[in-house]
């Protein structure tokens, strides 16, 4: 079904480059050339990223490299860049988009790419990972897209699957990313008027994080009589969440709500996530706006999506005997069978 | 008597005419909106079904062009309710994408219907065609982008017919109270009038004897006694001085 | 004046009978109204209910499909919520199994709803999964019922419509209704004045006229043709009387005169006492006939009452909806901001009633009041009418400077009519029954245009407009083609020049009245009733009719106010004080959107601003004579109002453009509260600058 959708996709694309008899086609004769640059293959990102110019009969034409997770090859990407001039180039996730465009702070003229507008996709922090000094307007020739839903958004999406008191929060607290969303939540809680116990993973002898006590940490939580447990943008809680939280989670009856799709994945009851294929479009206005609006990129506010998806795990609801809220189930995306990655 | 009587009652009649005119004009035109708001609702209650099933499948990451099933729900959606003549969604460019009646697909609505999509505040709209109404949901993205149009069109006469029903009887209830002003009003207005008319009467009556030597009638009591007053004595004063040139002129013989 | 009291009793009178009449009349057509609405809504609000009853049953049958149990279903009160907020006539909501256990719920429970969904009618209707719905009456809801069936049958869906909906939806027209009623009571005085006060209050009139006259020793008759009403007749005795009189001394004096012709020596002496006493009446009455002059005016005077009201209706009719009119014929002028280009007719307009005026009162004066007024009437309702029909900002633009135009014109020969049949002692008086016409106009205007524009749309209201200044047009030619100069009306007025602009400019007790007071007072008023009031309303999700009814308030206060603060400002307290208190309380008008935006607030911001705007506006214009005397003494009295008016009009000008910046920075409610404050600084500060002046009128010094 996926394939086929794509290659209708790749055939509508094929179709439009021959021949397109849209206004703004002719006016461009030439389509614009936008190279890409993966982490790890294609992915749902970059099927919303063309299909979008296909909607808007925009003629484009995509030189797509992947990294393949070897750093080693970028400086050939770069080199190709400053040999083909195209006139956008496209990078997903942070360690390309640094590969390509380096911080904002210390960036090198003779290696990054200053001359050519870039957009980057699925970088989950761009500010902290120095990429624009501010989300309003990058002041770079770089704009782009992140991914992670807003925590009060999320935290909002949990109360109206069920309205809770307090929550707890497992994070490893040498990762900055994690810290600074549980700073975030303890704000939000401010407000709207919860409490928060967070937990830091332990660490090892040589100051490593380990997933050790994490089960009995699930368990002094519930006693603690917290009402969810939240998982956030963790690296290394993504790698433990399946095999060690998640389990000792369900074991303590304790719903869990997941802050990426990645987490979502390993098996949390619900969350808030961005799909891939919505972030691949909204990569595309970004282009848009800059390939046929002439619009600076550094004018460009970074953004993320306005609507997210909130999927809920069914099997774990029922285990759980906790059925989403009916309203939820107009716009919630339900997951019947486990472990089905919504994104390749 | 009377040109004044006429008119004051002319007046009562015009300013209840007016009101009553009024009265039934908001009263019709209240209906009117009222059961058009209810039929419309009820024709979008229809819609955000469909725009439900639109979403998932956008959120999913099909393309809004490529909704297969779509059609197919939307000729259920319309055979569950009478009212609704026919379903379109169209694109951006006002392109239909699917329709329930497939002579529409490829062709465009008319520019009015993108207007008051765009005009709407809210992601509802609604226009009118020559013989039926449209009442529309604004689809958008998860980056709040309008991908497309949905419209939902429905017959004219259901809201028509019921308001012209209405309006009838509405007309008709004016016109009895209308009529029952016309004869109540001028009996209530005479009682006001009559007084009115006696204090005149009593100034001209008053008026007629101003010449009188005797003494003045006893007072009436009406608004114009101090007035009425002023007259005679004014008329005494000048008979007065006249009577002293006379006696003068008398005894100088 | 004991008549004018004495006819204005019998007004009320007369207006309170047929308000009472009125008022039975729109019961009896709102109760049958009520009728229909029930009789016809309901069916139809039950078929609504039943496409809300089927998409919440596709809801709980998806989530049945999912495999959650039927009783274990969650949030179904959250959606029975939801499908309240968006359905208020929908009160109660519930679903029961199939033996018509009440298993969720939402909503008042009405009296007898649970052995209602035991009968064992509405019970067979959860088993029979082919049913559609069923409508009954419970208690006093409408009550829908339908069963939810997946492949077995599982339960039964209620919905129960507020039977007091049809209330509610009638709530609405009630305030329409009063609205209509303060318009009728109103158009009942305007017209007991016009069909039948007119020739009444004259003939009351010359009857203390002549009352006065008599008192006064002047017994000259008048060759007047009387009506052949009750007055008429009234004032045919008293002057019979009066000729009664001069005949008795017509003949004595010829009788005297004679014999003094004929006597000699004694005989003369004899007849110097009545000589004498002749002379001594002679001194203190008059007999004879009075000179021919141009009286009859009163009369004159008070047709123009009509005219002018009519025209300034169609006027005031567009003010609550003419900027959500242009709000949606707008087009995009480049390097504007929606929010002033909004603004823009209604600052076209004030501009040029602003400039225009000074230039027009001498040009009606050329061609003649009647004339001018016809001519301005004329323009307008082309004006009108075009607008109606625009096609875009840039032709209405253009179409609303023709209003603007005939207003100015109509609007300045009308008050030179006045001027022109007005001496010193009755000028007041005139002017009385000019403001009285445009402040019924104000009261009526908004609030039927806003009721119509609702109603039948922006264009088709227009055309009323348009039809409404057609009749003023009709009512004009009908005035008396003799034009009428008393000997005391003013010399012809002329425009400020410009050196007096400027003098006057950089004047400092002028400036403090003009800058701190005038001109703030004109800018909240078109600033906000004009603009803010009538978009912000609608962009909260009323109705133009209800920026109506808030105008309404704004004018009723004016009405009910003015005449008060003006003789109280005359009598009790400094004039200033009414300026800086009237100010103050307007300024403090828009800071109550601080408390919050709804629009019961709304209403008490326009409810303060009026009472401000009431309480200062007499005494400002009055202001200028006792605070610039110095000023009037050098550039004359009309350069000195000529330059204030001028100044107060660029305000009026002003107002949407200070509205629609402001708009743009802050939006609607921080407009508001932005342009009070503005005010309110303004009236301190005007406050400080006049604390401890003296006012009382000094002598000119050299």
């Amino acid at each position: 079904m996926n394939t086929l959708r794509a290659l209708l996709a790749l055939a509508c694309l094929a179709l439009m480059l021959v021949a397109d008899g849209d206004a703004r086609a002719q006016t461009q004769v030439r389509p614009y050339r936008i190279y890409a640059i993966t982490f790890r293959g294609m992915t749902d990102v970059e099927r919303g990223f063309q299909e979008y110019f296909a909607a808007r009969r925009i003629p484009v034409q995509i030189i797509f490299r992947d990294l393949n997770r070897d750093a080693s090859r970028m400086p050939g990407f770069l080199d190709e860049i400053r040999a083909t001039k195209p006139d956008l180039v496209y990078t997903w996730g942070t360690s390309v988009t640094l590969g390509v465009v380096g911080t904002y702070d210390s960036y090198d003229p003779s290696k990054h790419i200053t001359d050519i507008p870039v957009v980057f996709t699925l970088v989950a922090a761009p500010v902290l990972a120095k990429i624009v000094p501010d989300l309003k307007a990058s002041r770079r020739n770089v704009t782009g897209v992140f991914h992670v839903a807003p925590t009060e958004a999320q935290i909002r999406a949990m109360a109206s699957y069920r309205p809770f008191k307090s929550i707890g929060i497992l994070y490893t607290p040498t990762e900055q990313n994690s810290v600074v969303v549980v700073d975030e939540v303890r704000e939000v809680s401010k407000r709207l008027g919860f409490a928060v116990i967070a937990k830091p993973l332990k660490l090892d002898s040589a100051k490593r994080v380990t997933a050790e006590g994490a089960p009995e940490m699930i368990r002094e939580l519930k006693e603690q009589k917290v009402d969810w447990l939240y998982l956030p943008p963790d690296s290394y809680l993504g790698t433990q969440a399946k095999n060690v939280i998640i389990p000792a989670a369900m074991e303590h009856r304790l719903p869990t709500f997941a802050s990426t799709e990645q987490l979502m994945e390993t098996g949390a009851l619900t969350g808030l996530v961005s799909r891939y294929h919505s972030i691949g479009q909204f990569t595309a206005y970004k282009a848009e706006q800059i390939l046929v609006h002439k619009v600076a990129p550094s004018k460009i506010p970074v953004e993320t999506l306005t609507r997210f998806s909130l999927q809920v795990r069914m099997d774990v609801a029922e285990a759980l005997k906790l059925p989403p809220p009916l309203p939820m189930f107009n716009y919630a995306e339900l997951i019947t069978k486990p472990q089905v990655g919504a994104a390749q | 008597m009377g040109t004044i009587r006429v008119r004051f009652i002319l007046v009562a009649l015009v300013v209840s005419f007016f009101a009553v005119g009024m009265a039934a004009f908001l009263n019709y035109f209240k209906y009117k909106s009222t059961i058009g708001n209810i039929v419309k609702s009820r024709v979008l209650v229809v819609g955000r079904g469909i725009e439900n099933s639109v979403q998932a499948s956008l959120q999913l990451g099909m393309q809004f062009s490529e909704l297969s099933q779509l059609p197919q729900l939307m000729q259920r959606e319309k055979s569950s309710d009478r009212l609704v003549r026919g379903i379109d969604v169209f694109d951006y460019s006002g392109q239909v994408i699917y329709s329930t009646d497939r002579a529409r697909v490829g062709q465009k609505v008319p520019a009015t219907w993108t207007l008051a999509a765009e005009r709407s505040k809210t992601t509802e709209w609604a226009t009118e065609a020559t013989d039926e109404y449209v009442a529309g949901i604004s689809v958008k993205n998860a980056f709040d982008l309008t991908v497309g149009f949905l419209a939902l069109r429905y017959s004219r006469d259901e809201v028509e017919q019921a308001a012209a029903a209405a309006g009838r009887k509405i007309l008709l209830a004016a016109l009895a109270s209308f009529i029952g002003i016309a004869i109540v009003a001028p009996l209530a207005l005479i009682v006001v009038i009559r007084r009115f008319e006696r204090d005149l009467r009593t100034l001209e009556a008053a008026a007629s004897h101003l010449e009188d030597r005797a003494q003045p009638p006893p007072s009436t009591g009406s608004a114009f006694d101090t007035a009425i007053g002023h007259l005679r004595e004014s008329l005494r004063d000048a008979n007065k001085s006249l009577d002293d040139l006379r006696a003068k002129l008398d005894t100088a013989g | 004046m004991l008549e004018k009291n004495y006819l204005w009793r019998i007004y009320w009178r007369l207006a309170g009978v047929i308000m009472v009449c009125v008022v039975v009349a729109l019961a009896v057509v709102s109760y049958f109204s009520h009728r229909v609405f029930e009789r016809e809504l309901v069916p139809e609000t039950e078929q609504k209910a039943a496409t809300v009853a089927a998409s919440v049953r596709a809801l709980m049958l998806k989530a049945t499909g999912y495999g959650v149990p039927f009783d274990k279903l969650y949030g179904v009160e959250q959606t029975f919520g939801e499908v309240f907020e968006e359905n208020p006539e929908f009160s109660y909501a519930a679903v029961t199994d199939l033996d018509g256990q009440l298993l969720f719920a939402r909503g008042k429970e009405p009296d007898g709803v649970r052995e209602y969904f035991r009968r064992p009618a509405v019970v067979a209707v959860g088993l029979d999964p082919t049913a559609t719905w069923t409508a009954t009456r419970v208690g006093a809801q409408y009550f829908i019922t339908m069963p939810i069936a997946s492949d077995k049958p599982l339960g039964m869906l209620h919905i129960g419509i507020d039977g007091k909906f049809v209330d509610n939806v009638l709530l609405e027209v009630m305030l329409d209704v009063v609205v209509v009623l303060v318009v009728s009571l109103f158009f009942t005085l305007e017209l007991l004045n016009f069909m039948a006060g007119a020739r009444l209050a004259s003939g009351l009139g010359e009857f203390a006229q002549q009352v006065e006259r008599m008192r006064s020793g002047d017994f000259t008759a008048t060759a007047r043709i009387r009506a052949n009403d009750e007055i008429g007749r009234l004032l045919r005795r008293i002057d019979a009387a009066i000729d009664h009189l001069n005949v008795r001394y017509e003949f004595l004096v010829g009788e005297l005169e004679d014999k003094m012709r004929a006597a000699a020596g004694p005989r003369r002496e004899a007849l110097k006492p009545a000589m004498g006493a002749l002379e001594v009446m002679r001194s203190r009455l008059r007999f004879g006939s009075a000179p021919k002059d141009a009286e009859g005016d009163e009369m004159n005077l008070n047709r123009i009452r009509a005219p002018l009201f009519a025209f300034i209706l169609a006027e005031e009719m567009t003010r609550s909806y003419l900027p959500t009119y242009v709000n949606q014929l707008l087009v995009a002028i480049p390097g504007f901001s929606p929010q002033i280009v909004i603004g823009l007719p209604i600052m076209l307009f004030m501009l040029i009633v602003a400039l225009g005026q000074p230039y027009l009162g001498s040009w009606s004066e050329r061609v003649g009041r009647r004339r001018a007024m016809l001519i301005g009437a004329s323009i307008a309702t082309v004006g009108f009418a075009a607008t109606a029909l625009a096609i875009n900002l840039y032709d209405l633009l253009l179409w609303r400077s023709l209003c603007a135009l005939g207003y100015a014109m109509v609007f300045v020969a009308a008050q030179g009519y006045v001027l022109d049949r007005t001496g010193h002692d009755n000028r007041a008086q005139g002017f009385a029954l000019f403001i009285g016409a445009i402040m019924v106009a104000t009261v009526c205007g908004p609030s039927i245009g806003g009721i119509l524009a609702d109603n039948i749309g922006f264009r088709l209201s227009f055309a009323v407009s348009a039809v409404m200044a057609l009749a003023s047009l009709l009512a004009i030619a009908r005035l008396p083609k003799v034009e009428v100069r008393t000997t005391t009306s003013p010399r012809p007025s002329r425009g400020p020049r410009m050196r007096e602009i400027m003098a006057l400019m950089v004047n400092k007790r002028f400036m403090t009245l003009t800058g701190l007071a005038a001109v703030p007072a004109k800018v909240i008023l078109t600033g906000v009733c004009f603009y803010l009031v009538p978009l912000y309303i609608v962009s909260i999700g009323n109705t133009s009719a209800m920026a109506g009814r808030m105008l309404m308030v704004y004018a009723v206060m004016m009405v009910l106010i003015v005449p008060l603060s003006a003789s109280l400002s005359d009598a009790s307290m400094r004039r200033d004080r009414y300026v800086s208190v009237g100010l103050i309380i307007s300024g403090l008008s828009g800071l109550l959107l601080l408390i919050s935006d709804s629009f019961l607030v709304l209403f008490g911001v326009v409810f303060l601003l009026g009472l401000g705007q009431a309480l200062s506006i007499a005494a400002q214009s009055a202001l200028v004579a006792e605070h610039c005397q110095e000023e009037i003494r050098i550039y004359g009295h009309d350069a000195v109002y000529g330059v204030y008016r001028l100044f107060e009009r660029l305000g009026n000008a002003l107002g949407p453009l200070i509205a629609s910046v402001l708009v743009i920075f802050w939006g609607y409610q921080g407009a508001f509260i932005a342009i009070s404050a503005l005010v309110l600084v303004c009236g301190i500060a005007f406050t400080i600058a006049t604390r401890g002046l003296d006012w009382q009128p000094q002598p000119v010094t050299q």
